[in-house]
Protein backbone atom coordinates (compact mmCIF):
# COMPACT_ATOMS: atom_id res chain seq x y z
CA UNK A 1 0.00 0.00 0.00
CA UNK A 2 2.90 2.48 1.07
CA UNK A 3 4.77 1.09 -2.35
CA UNK A 4 1.53 2.61 -4.36
CA UNK A 5 1.03 6.15 -3.01
CA UNK A 6 4.27 7.08 -1.81
CA UNK A 7 7.08 4.84 -3.20
CA UNK A 8 6.41 6.27 -6.70
CA UNK A 9 9.13 8.70 -6.59
CA UNK A 10 12.15 7.31 -7.73
CA UNK A 11 15.36 8.99 -6.18
CA UNK A 12 18.03 10.03 -9.41
CA UNK A 13 19.30 13.22 -10.99
CA UNK A 14 19.05 13.90 -14.99
CA UNK A 15 17.66 17.09 -16.93
CA UNK A 16 14.08 15.94 -16.05
CA UNK A 17 14.83 15.69 -12.38
CA UNK A 18 16.23 19.46 -12.59
CA UNK A 19 13.29 20.91 -14.42
CA UNK A 20 11.25 23.08 -11.86
CA UNK A 21 8.50 20.43 -10.60
CA UNK A 22 5.37 23.78 -11.25
CA UNK A 23 6.94 23.58 -15.14
CA UNK A 24 6.92 19.74 -15.08
CA UNK A 25 3.25 19.71 -13.75
CA UNK A 26 1.72 21.89 -15.75
CA UNK A 27 3.62 20.69 -18.73
CA UNK A 28 2.18 16.98 -17.93
CA UNK A 29 -1.40 18.40 -17.92
CA UNK A 30 -0.91 20.63 -20.99
CA UNK A 31 0.86 17.58 -22.80
CA UNK A 32 -2.29 15.08 -21.54
CA UNK A 33 -4.88 17.92 -23.33
CA UNK A 34 -2.64 17.71 -26.74
CA UNK A 35 -2.62 14.23 -27.05
CA UNK A 36 -6.38 14.20 -28.30
CA UNK A 37 -5.41 16.45 -30.91
CA UNK A 38 -3.41 13.83 -32.51
CA UNK A 39 -5.29 11.88 -35.52
CA UNK A 40 -3.62 9.65 -37.61
CA UNK A 41 -0.59 7.41 -37.53
CA UNK A 42 2.63 10.19 -37.74
CA UNK A 43 0.83 12.47 -35.10
CA UNK A 44 0.75 9.58 -32.74
CA UNK A 45 4.41 8.07 -33.74
CA UNK A 46 5.01 11.79 -33.51
CA UNK A 47 4.07 12.04 -29.83
CA UNK A 48 5.15 8.83 -29.01
CA UNK A 49 8.58 9.59 -30.20
CA UNK A 50 8.73 12.85 -28.23
CA UNK A 51 7.30 10.71 -25.18
CA UNK A 52 10.01 8.29 -25.46
CA UNK A 53 12.73 10.51 -25.59
CA UNK A 54 11.51 12.42 -22.28
CA UNK A 55 12.22 8.59 -20.67
CA UNK A 56 15.34 8.92 -22.14
CA UNK A 57 16.40 12.11 -20.98
CA UNK A 58 15.34 11.18 -17.55
CA UNK A 59 17.37 8.21 -17.47
CA UNK A 60 15.24 5.66 -15.87
CA UNK A 61 14.72 2.39 -17.27
CA UNK A 62 11.64 1.71 -18.95
CA UNK A 63 10.59 -1.31 -17.34
CA UNK A 64 9.13 1.19 -14.52
CA UNK A 65 6.78 2.94 -17.14
CA UNK A 66 5.99 -0.28 -18.41
CA UNK A 67 5.03 -1.15 -14.53
CA UNK A 68 3.11 1.98 -15.02
CA UNK A 69 1.03 0.58 -17.18
CA UNK A 70 -0.05 -2.62 -14.92
CA UNK A 71 -2.62 -1.02 -12.34
CA UNK A 72 -4.88 0.15 -15.49
CA UNK A 73 -4.75 -2.93 -17.57
CA UNK A 74 -7.70 -3.87 -17.23
CA UNK A 75 -9.48 -1.01 -18.31
CA UNK A 76 -6.72 -0.53 -21.11
CA UNK A 77 -8.05 -3.87 -22.37
CA UNK A 78 -11.68 -2.73 -21.65
CA UNK A 79 -11.71 0.11 -23.78
CA UNK A 80 -9.70 -1.63 -26.67
CA UNK A 81 -11.79 -4.41 -27.16
CA UNK A 82 -14.56 -2.49 -27.07
CA UNK A 83 -13.64 0.14 -29.64
CA UNK A 84 -12.20 -2.76 -31.35
CA UNK A 85 -15.65 -4.68 -32.23
CA UNK A 86 -18.38 -2.32 -31.75
CA UNK A 87 -16.73 0.80 -34.33
CA UNK A 88 -19.37 0.43 -37.24
CA UNK A 89 -18.12 -0.18 -40.91
CA UNK A 90 -19.87 -0.70 -44.14
CA UNK A 91 -17.14 -2.96 -45.08
CA UNK A 92 -16.51 -5.06 -42.26
CA UNK A 93 -13.82 -8.11 -42.00
CA UNK A 94 -15.67 -10.49 -39.62
CA UNK A 95 -18.97 -9.53 -37.90
CA UNK A 96 -21.09 -11.89 -36.10
CA UNK A 97 -24.60 -9.96 -34.53
CA UNK A 98 -23.60 -6.51 -33.03
CA UNK A 99 -19.86 -7.34 -32.99
CA UNK A 100 -17.85 -6.06 -36.26
CA UNK A 101 -14.35 -6.43 -36.56
CA UNK A 102 -13.08 -3.91 -39.12
CA UNK A 103 -10.15 -2.24 -40.60
CA UNK A 104 -11.30 1.15 -38.85
CA UNK A 105 -12.61 -0.87 -35.42
CA UNK A 106 -8.67 -1.74 -35.57
CA UNK A 107 -7.13 1.36 -36.40
CA UNK A 108 -9.30 3.27 -33.45
CA UNK A 109 -8.76 0.65 -31.01
CA UNK A 110 -4.79 1.02 -31.69
CA UNK A 111 -5.30 4.71 -31.91
CA UNK A 112 -6.78 4.51 -27.98
CA UNK A 113 -3.65 2.03 -26.85
CA UNK A 114 -1.31 4.53 -28.03
CA UNK A 115 -3.30 7.30 -26.13
CA UNK A 116 -3.53 5.69 -22.84
CA UNK A 117 0.24 4.71 -22.68
CA UNK A 118 1.19 8.30 -23.55
CA UNK A 119 -0.87 9.82 -20.91
CA UNK A 120 0.44 6.68 -18.29
CA UNK A 121 4.00 7.30 -19.57
CA UNK A 122 3.80 11.25 -19.20
CA UNK A 123 2.33 10.90 -15.93
CA UNK A 124 4.38 8.48 -14.46
CA UNK A 125 6.98 10.55 -15.58
CA UNK A 126 5.80 13.13 -13.55
CA UNK A 127 5.63 11.00 -10.48
CA UNK A 128 9.03 9.48 -10.45
CA UNK A 129 10.84 12.41 -10.35
CA UNK A 130 8.86 14.56 -8.68
CA UNK A 131 8.43 14.08 -4.50
CA UNK A 132 4.77 14.79 -3.05
CA UNK A 133 5.99 17.76 -1.39
CA UNK A 134 7.49 18.96 -4.76
CA UNK A 135 4.11 18.62 -6.07
CA UNK A 136 2.52 19.89 -3.35
CA UNK A 137 4.86 23.00 -3.26
CA UNK A 138 3.43 23.53 -7.06
CA UNK A 139 0.43 23.25 -6.39
CA UNK A 140 0.34 26.03 -3.71
CA UNK A 141 2.99 27.90 -6.43
CA UNK A 142 0.15 27.66 -9.04
CA UNK A 143 -3.05 27.79 -6.84
CA UNK A 144 -1.36 31.54 -5.58
CA UNK A 145 -3.49 33.76 -7.74
CA UNK A 146 -6.66 32.48 -5.72
CA UNK A 147 -5.37 34.30 -2.89
CA UNK A 148 -6.98 37.54 -4.46
CA UNK A 149 -10.26 35.65 -3.41
CA UNK A 150 -9.26 35.07 -0.16
CA UNK A 151 -8.69 31.30 -0.72
CA UNK A 152 -6.62 30.34 2.28
CA UNK A 153 -3.54 28.83 -0.55
CA UNK A 154 -0.89 28.31 2.32
CA UNK A 155 -3.21 26.41 4.75
CA UNK A 156 -3.92 24.68 2.28
CA UNK A 157 -0.35 23.54 1.16
CA UNK A 158 0.33 23.15 4.51
CA UNK A 159 -2.51 20.57 4.78
CA UNK A 160 -1.34 19.01 2.14
CA UNK A 161 1.88 18.74 2.47
CA UNK A 162 0.80 17.09 5.94
CA UNK A 163 -1.46 14.72 4.51
CA UNK A 164 1.27 13.59 2.57
CA UNK A 165 3.64 13.22 5.54
CA UNK A 166 0.67 11.44 8.06
CA UNK A 167 -0.42 8.47 5.01
CA UNK A 168 2.49 6.19 6.32
CA UNK A 169 1.80 6.82 9.78
CA UNK A 170 -1.77 6.16 9.29
CA UNK A 171 -0.82 2.63 6.85
CA UNK A 172 1.32 1.53 10.31
CA UNK A 173 -1.65 2.37 12.63
CA UNK A 174 -3.86 0.51 10.24
CA UNK A 175 -1.00 -2.25 10.47
CA UNK A 176 -1.26 -2.39 13.97
CA UNK A 177 -5.08 -2.31 14.65
CA UNK A 178 -5.19 -5.21 12.24
CA UNK A 179 -2.98 -7.07 13.95
CA UNK A 180 -4.69 -6.44 17.57
CA UNK A 181 -7.80 -7.55 15.69
CA UNK A 182 -6.41 -10.56 14.50
CA UNK A 183 -4.94 -11.39 17.61
CA UNK A 184 -8.84 -11.19 18.97
CA UNK A 185 -9.42 -13.50 16.35
CA UNK A 186 -10.63 -11.61 13.69
CA UNK A 187 -9.88 -12.89 10.35
CA UNK A 188 -9.42 -10.79 7.87
CA UNK A 189 -9.12 -12.93 4.34
CA UNK A 190 -12.26 -15.31 5.39
CA UNK A 191 -15.59 -15.09 3.71
CA UNK A 192 -17.41 -13.53 0.85
CA UNK A 193 -16.91 -10.26 -0.29
CA UNK A 194 -19.97 -8.59 2.42
CA UNK A 195 -18.42 -10.47 4.95
CA UNK A 196 -14.63 -9.15 4.52
CA UNK A 197 -16.09 -5.53 3.76
CA UNK A 198 -18.08 -6.00 7.27
CA UNK A 199 -14.55 -7.02 9.32
CA UNK A 200 -13.16 -3.73 7.67
CA UNK A 201 -15.29 -1.83 10.56
CA UNK A 202 -14.12 -2.67 13.66
CA UNK A 203 -10.59 -1.01 11.96
CA UNK A 204 -11.57 1.87 10.33
CA UNK A 205 -13.32 3.20 13.67
CA UNK A 206 -10.27 2.75 15.98
CA UNK A 207 -8.76 4.79 12.97
CA UNK A 208 -10.65 6.87 12.77
CA UNK A 209 -10.18 7.57 16.41
CA UNK A 210 -6.68 7.64 16.76
CA UNK A 211 -6.02 10.12 13.41
CA UNK A 212 -8.08 12.70 15.52
CA UNK A 213 -5.85 12.20 18.19
CA UNK A 214 -2.74 12.05 16.19
CA UNK A 215 -3.84 15.66 14.88
CA UNK A 216 -4.68 17.04 18.46
CA UNK A 217 -0.95 15.94 19.04
CA UNK A 218 0.05 17.80 16.46
CA UNK A 219 -1.94 20.81 16.48
CA UNK A 220 -0.68 20.89 20.18
CA UNK A 221 3.75 20.70 18.70
CA UNK A 222 2.50 23.27 15.87
CA UNK A 223 1.34 26.01 18.32
CA UNK A 224 3.99 24.93 20.54
CA UNK A 225 6.28 26.07 17.76
CA UNK A 226 4.62 29.29 16.76
CA UNK A 227 2.40 28.14 13.94
CA UNK A 228 -0.38 30.67 14.41
CA UNK A 229 -2.71 30.91 10.81
CA UNK A 230 -0.17 30.60 8.35
CA UNK A 231 0.19 34.41 7.58
CA UNK A 232 3.29 36.11 7.45
CA UNK A 233 5.14 32.57 7.78
CA UNK A 234 8.82 32.61 5.55
CA UNK A 235 9.17 29.95 3.35
CA UNK A 236 12.08 27.50 3.90
CA UNK A 237 11.57 25.59 0.57
CA UNK A 238 11.65 27.93 -2.44
CA UNK A 239 11.22 26.63 -6.01
CA UNK A 240 13.48 28.36 -8.87
CA UNK A 241 12.47 28.86 -12.41
CA UNK A 242 15.52 28.55 -14.57
CA UNK A 243 16.45 29.34 -18.30
CA UNK A 244 15.62 25.24 -19.21
CA UNK A 245 12.16 25.54 -17.69
CA UNK A 246 11.38 28.31 -19.93
CA UNK A 247 12.89 26.36 -22.68
CA UNK A 248 11.25 23.28 -21.68
CA UNK A 249 7.75 25.17 -22.12
CA UNK A 250 9.09 26.30 -25.87
CA UNK A 251 9.74 23.03 -26.25
CA UNK A 252 5.99 21.91 -25.70
CA UNK A 253 4.83 24.89 -27.84
CA UNK A 254 6.95 23.58 -30.62
CA UNK A 255 5.66 19.98 -30.63
CA UNK A 256 1.56 21.87 -30.11
CA UNK A 257 2.38 23.73 -33.49
CA UNK A 258 4.26 20.56 -35.21
CA UNK A 259 1.23 18.71 -34.23
CA UNK A 260 -1.27 21.06 -35.95
CA UNK A 261 0.54 21.16 -38.88
CA UNK A 262 1.19 17.24 -38.92
CA UNK A 263 -3.64 16.86 -38.20
CA UNK A 264 -4.52 19.16 -41.03
CA UNK A 265 -1.71 18.13 -43.20
CA UNK B 1 18.57 33.33 41.97
CA UNK B 2 17.05 34.48 39.22
CA UNK B 3 13.39 32.95 38.59
CA UNK B 4 12.68 32.45 34.25
CA UNK B 5 9.01 31.18 35.38
CA UNK B 6 6.76 32.45 38.26
CA UNK B 7 3.64 30.20 38.99
CA UNK B 8 1.53 31.81 41.46
CA UNK B 9 -1.74 30.29 42.61
CA UNK B 10 -2.95 29.00 39.49
CA UNK B 11 -6.15 26.95 38.91
CA UNK B 12 -6.97 25.09 35.84
CA UNK B 13 -9.71 22.60 35.22
CA UNK B 14 -10.83 20.95 32.08
CA UNK B 15 -13.72 21.92 30.14
CA UNK B 16 -15.45 18.43 30.64
CA UNK B 17 -14.53 17.70 33.78
CA UNK B 18 -15.63 19.01 37.49
CA UNK B 19 -12.44 18.22 39.80
CA UNK B 20 -9.99 21.23 38.85
CA UNK B 21 -6.35 19.55 37.32
CA UNK B 22 -4.35 22.52 38.91
CA UNK B 23 -4.87 23.43 42.42
CA UNK B 24 -3.81 26.54 43.34
CA UNK B 25 -0.29 25.90 42.75
CA UNK B 26 2.76 28.05 42.94
CA UNK B 27 5.99 26.81 41.72
CA UNK B 28 9.17 29.47 40.82
CA UNK B 29 12.20 27.91 38.04
CA UNK B 30 15.41 29.22 38.59
CA UNK B 31 17.31 30.45 35.27
CA UNK B 32 19.60 27.80 33.82
CA UNK B 33 18.25 25.07 36.57
CA UNK B 34 17.68 21.07 35.08
CA UNK B 35 13.95 20.75 37.38
CA UNK B 36 12.20 17.00 37.30
CA UNK B 37 8.21 17.08 37.43
CA UNK B 38 7.32 13.69 38.33
CA UNK B 39 3.93 12.60 39.93
CA UNK B 40 1.56 9.85 38.62
CA UNK B 41 -1.11 9.68 35.68
CA UNK B 42 -2.89 12.35 35.73
CA UNK B 43 -1.38 14.59 38.62
CA UNK B 44 -1.69 17.62 36.60
CA UNK B 45 1.95 17.42 35.06
CA UNK B 46 1.29 17.58 31.15
CA UNK B 47 -1.56 20.39 32.13
CA UNK B 48 1.31 22.15 33.91
CA UNK B 49 3.59 22.25 30.74
CA UNK B 50 0.06 23.57 28.70
CA UNK B 51 -0.24 26.19 31.52
CA UNK B 52 3.26 27.16 31.02
CA UNK B 53 3.28 27.67 26.95
CA UNK B 54 -0.03 29.14 27.15
CA UNK B 55 -1.76 26.32 25.19
CA UNK B 56 -4.38 26.21 27.18
CA UNK B 57 -5.45 29.46 29.77
CA UNK B 58 -5.68 29.14 33.32
CA UNK B 59 -8.94 29.77 35.22
CA UNK B 60 -7.14 32.17 37.93
CA UNK B 61 -3.66 33.15 39.24
CA UNK B 62 -0.78 33.95 36.87
CA UNK B 63 2.21 32.92 35.30
CA UNK B 64 5.16 34.66 34.51
CA UNK B 65 7.89 33.93 31.82
CA UNK B 66 11.42 35.66 31.75
CA UNK B 67 9.68 38.48 34.09
CA UNK B 68 6.22 39.18 31.84
CA UNK B 69 2.81 37.95 32.96
CA UNK B 70 1.59 35.74 30.07
CA UNK B 71 -1.84 36.56 28.44
CA UNK B 72 -3.68 37.30 25.35
CA UNK B 73 -1.40 39.62 23.55
CA UNK B 74 2.22 38.15 24.56
CA UNK B 75 1.79 34.58 24.36
CA UNK B 76 3.19 34.39 21.07
CA UNK B 77 6.34 36.56 22.31
CA UNK B 78 6.28 34.36 25.16
CA UNK B 79 6.15 30.92 23.48
CA UNK B 80 9.22 31.73 21.59
CA UNK B 81 11.40 31.63 24.81
CA UNK B 82 10.45 27.88 25.35
CA UNK B 83 10.84 24.89 23.44
CA UNK B 84 9.07 21.56 23.69
CA UNK B 85 9.75 18.15 22.92
CA UNK B 86 7.03 15.94 22.98
CA UNK B 87 6.21 12.56 23.99
CA UNK B 88 5.80 10.78 20.73
CA UNK B 89 8.12 11.31 18.06
CA UNK B 90 5.71 10.60 14.94
CA UNK B 91 3.46 13.36 16.26
CA UNK B 92 5.10 16.22 16.07
CA UNK B 93 7.28 15.96 12.89
CA UNK B 94 5.73 18.59 10.34
CA UNK B 95 7.90 18.66 7.60
CA UNK B 96 8.21 16.25 4.83
CA UNK B 97 11.71 16.17 5.55
CA UNK B 98 14.49 16.56 8.83
CA UNK B 99 15.45 19.88 7.14
CA UNK B 100 11.89 20.78 6.41
CA UNK B 101 10.71 20.36 10.18
CA UNK B 102 14.08 22.06 11.64
CA UNK B 103 12.87 25.07 9.70
CA UNK B 104 8.87 24.81 10.70
CA UNK B 105 9.22 26.83 13.76
CA UNK B 106 11.66 29.74 11.89
CA UNK B 107 9.29 29.94 9.01
CA UNK B 108 6.72 30.77 11.56
CA UNK B 109 8.57 33.42 12.83
CA UNK B 110 9.28 35.00 9.95
CA UNK B 111 12.87 34.42 9.31
CA UNK B 112 14.06 35.28 6.01
CA UNK B 113 15.58 32.55 3.59
CA UNK B 114 19.06 33.01 4.23
CA UNK B 115 19.27 33.37 7.41
CA UNK B 116 17.12 30.19 7.98
CA UNK B 117 19.49 27.64 6.15
CA UNK B 118 21.95 28.54 8.11
CA UNK B 119 20.45 27.88 11.70
CA UNK B 120 19.00 24.92 10.24
CA UNK B 121 22.45 23.79 9.54
CA UNK B 122 23.44 24.66 12.67
CA UNK B 123 20.71 23.33 14.87
CA UNK B 124 21.37 20.13 12.73
CA UNK B 125 24.90 20.31 13.90
CA UNK B 126 24.37 20.42 17.31
CA UNK B 127 22.29 17.87 17.45
CA UNK B 128 24.56 15.70 15.13
CA UNK B 129 22.07 15.19 12.48
CA UNK B 130 23.61 16.97 9.47
CA UNK B 131 23.69 14.03 7.62
CA UNK B 132 20.06 12.99 7.56
CA UNK B 133 19.26 16.61 6.60
CA UNK B 134 17.39 15.41 3.71
CA UNK B 135 16.11 12.32 4.70
CA UNK B 136 12.51 11.67 5.21
CA UNK B 137 11.02 11.15 9.15
CA UNK B 138 10.18 7.55 8.24
CA UNK B 139 13.58 6.16 7.73
CA UNK B 140 14.50 7.65 10.61
CA UNK B 141 14.79 5.90 14.44
CA UNK B 142 12.30 7.16 17.20
CA UNK B 143 16.25 8.64 18.74
CA UNK B 144 17.26 10.17 15.82
CA UNK B 145 12.83 12.00 15.27
CA UNK B 146 13.43 13.30 19.04
CA UNK B 147 16.76 14.67 18.03
CA UNK B 148 15.45 16.25 14.96
CA UNK B 149 12.43 17.72 17.46
CA UNK B 150 15.06 18.70 19.48
CA UNK B 151 17.15 20.61 16.93
CA UNK B 152 13.84 22.06 15.42
CA UNK B 153 13.27 23.71 18.82
CA UNK B 154 17.09 25.11 19.32
CA UNK B 155 16.75 26.44 15.97
CA UNK B 156 14.66 29.26 17.34
CA UNK B 157 16.81 29.76 20.23
CA UNK B 158 14.55 29.55 23.36
CA UNK B 159 15.86 29.86 26.51
CA UNK B 160 13.57 27.11 28.44
CA UNK B 161 13.24 23.70 27.20
CA UNK B 162 10.45 21.58 28.09
CA UNK B 163 10.49 17.89 27.94
CA UNK B 164 7.03 16.17 28.03
CA UNK B 165 8.13 12.45 28.23
CA UNK B 166 10.24 13.01 25.81
CA UNK B 167 12.08 9.68 26.25
CA UNK B 168 9.75 7.35 27.45
CA UNK B 169 9.27 5.84 23.96
CA UNK B 170 12.53 5.54 23.08
CA UNK B 171 15.14 2.13 23.70
CA UNK B 172 17.74 2.83 26.05
CA UNK B 173 20.07 3.84 23.34
CA UNK B 174 17.45 6.61 22.03
CA UNK B 175 17.45 7.61 25.80
CA UNK B 176 20.92 7.97 26.31
CA UNK B 177 21.46 10.18 23.06
CA UNK B 178 18.64 12.03 23.55
CA UNK B 179 19.69 12.95 27.34
CA UNK B 180 23.32 13.02 26.95
CA UNK B 181 22.67 15.73 23.98
CA UNK B 182 20.21 17.55 26.55
CA UNK B 183 22.79 17.35 29.24
CA UNK B 184 25.44 19.27 26.58
CA UNK B 185 23.42 21.43 25.38
CA UNK B 186 21.84 23.37 28.56
CA UNK B 187 25.76 23.62 29.24
CA UNK B 188 26.44 24.97 26.30
CA UNK B 189 23.65 27.71 25.32
CA UNK B 190 22.79 28.39 28.95
CA UNK B 191 19.29 26.91 29.15
CA UNK B 192 16.50 25.92 31.70
CA UNK B 193 15.34 22.30 31.38
CA UNK B 194 12.16 21.26 32.76
CA UNK B 195 12.20 17.13 32.14
CA UNK B 196 8.61 15.53 33.26
CA UNK B 197 9.07 11.98 33.39
CA UNK B 198 8.65 8.67 35.15
CA UNK B 199 12.30 7.90 34.93
CA UNK B 200 14.36 8.01 37.98
CA UNK B 201 17.62 7.22 36.06
CA UNK B 202 16.31 10.86 34.33
CA UNK B 203 15.47 12.98 37.56
CA UNK B 204 19.21 11.95 38.56
CA UNK B 205 20.37 14.35 36.17
CA UNK B 206 18.09 17.18 37.72
CA UNK B 207 19.04 19.58 40.30
CA UNK B 208 15.13 19.57 41.74
CA UNK B 209 12.56 17.22 41.40
CA UNK B 210 9.04 18.60 42.03
CA UNK B 211 6.66 15.94 43.08
CA UNK B 212 2.82 16.79 42.12
CA UNK B 213 -0.10 15.01 43.18
CA UNK B 214 -3.97 15.76 42.20
CA UNK B 215 -2.59 19.41 40.79
CA UNK B 216 -0.93 20.31 43.72
CA UNK B 217 3.06 20.58 44.80
CA UNK B 218 3.33 17.60 47.46
CA UNK B 219 7.45 17.94 47.63
CA UNK B 220 9.93 19.88 45.73
CA UNK B 221 13.35 19.29 47.47
CA UNK B 222 17.12 18.24 46.16
CA UNK B 223 17.12 14.44 44.50
CA UNK B 224 18.74 12.99 46.87
CA UNK B 225 16.36 14.41 49.65
CA UNK B 226 13.30 13.03 47.91
CA UNK B 227 14.86 9.39 46.80
CA UNK B 228 15.16 9.17 50.81
CA UNK B 229 11.21 8.92 50.65
CA UNK B 230 12.36 4.82 49.50
CA UNK B 231 9.25 2.34 48.67
CA UNK B 232 7.20 5.19 48.95
CA UNK B 233 8.17 6.74 45.42
CA UNK B 234 6.34 4.27 43.88
CA UNK B 235 3.23 6.66 44.89
CA UNK B 236 4.33 9.32 42.83
CA UNK B 237 4.73 7.16 39.86
CA UNK B 238 8.74 7.11 40.17
CA UNK B 239 10.54 3.46 40.68
CA UNK B 240 13.27 3.46 43.66
CA UNK B 241 16.33 3.99 42.78
CA UNK B 242 18.12 0.88 42.32
CA UNK B 243 21.15 2.21 45.06
CA UNK B 244 18.34 2.76 47.02
CA UNK B 245 16.66 -0.97 46.63
CA UNK B 246 20.03 -2.70 47.33
CA UNK B 247 20.16 -0.59 50.17
CA UNK B 248 17.12 -1.32 51.91
CA UNK B 249 17.60 -5.56 51.56
CA UNK B 250 21.01 -5.18 52.86
CA UNK B 251 19.94 -3.16 56.09
CA UNK B 252 18.55 -6.16 57.96
CA UNK B 253 22.14 -7.80 57.70
CA UNK B 254 24.91 -4.38 57.38
CA UNK B 255 24.70 -1.72 59.29
CA UNK B 256 24.33 1.00 56.87
CA UNK B 257 23.77 5.40 57.38
CA UNK B 258 20.31 6.50 57.20
CA UNK B 259 19.07 8.34 54.30
CA UNK B 260 19.75 7.69 50.57
CA UNK B 261 22.86 6.37 49.11
CA UNK B 262 23.82 6.80 45.36
CA UNK B 263 25.54 3.95 44.07
CA UNK B 264 29.18 5.01 44.97
CA UNK B 265 28.46 5.83 48.22
CA UNK B 266 26.60 2.29 49.19
CA UNK B 267 29.54 0.55 47.66
CA UNK B 268 31.62 2.58 49.90
CA UNK B 269 29.78 1.68 52.92
CA UNK B 270 29.38 -1.71 51.72
CA UNK B 271 33.26 -2.58 51.40
CA UNK B 272 33.84 -0.36 54.43
CA UNK B 273 31.62 -2.88 56.83
CA UNK B 274 33.21 -5.58 55.63
CA UNK B 275 36.54 -4.62 56.31
CA UNK B 276 35.55 -4.16 59.75
CA UNK B 277 34.33 -7.62 60.45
Amino acid sequence: MNKLILGRYLPGDSLIYQLDPRGKFLITFYFIGIVFLANNVVSYGFLLLFVLFAVYLSKINLGFFLRGLRPMFWLILFTVVLQMFFTPSKTPLWSFGILTLSKEGLIISAYIFIRFVLIIFVSTLLTLTTTPIEISDSIESILKPLKAIKFPVTQVALMLSIALRFVPLLIDETAKIMDAQRARGVDFGEGGLIKRIKSFVPILIPLFVSSFSIAYDLAIAMESRGYKDGEGRSKYRVLSWSMRDTLAAIVMLVITVILLFIRSY
Amino acid sequence: MENIISIKDVTYTYPDSEAPAIKNLSLDIHSNEWLSIVGKNGSGKSTLTKLIDGLIECDSGTIEIAGQIINEENIWEAREKIGIIFQNPDHQFVGATVEDDVAFGLENQGVPRDKMVKEVNEALKMVDMQEYKTRDPQSLSGGQKQRVAIAGVLATKPQIIIMDESTSMLDPNGRKTVLDLIKRLRHEQNMTIISITHDIEETQLSERIVVLNDGQVVKDDEPKSIYDLGPELTNFGLEEPFSSQVASSLRDTIKLPEGYLNEEELIDNVWKSFSKM
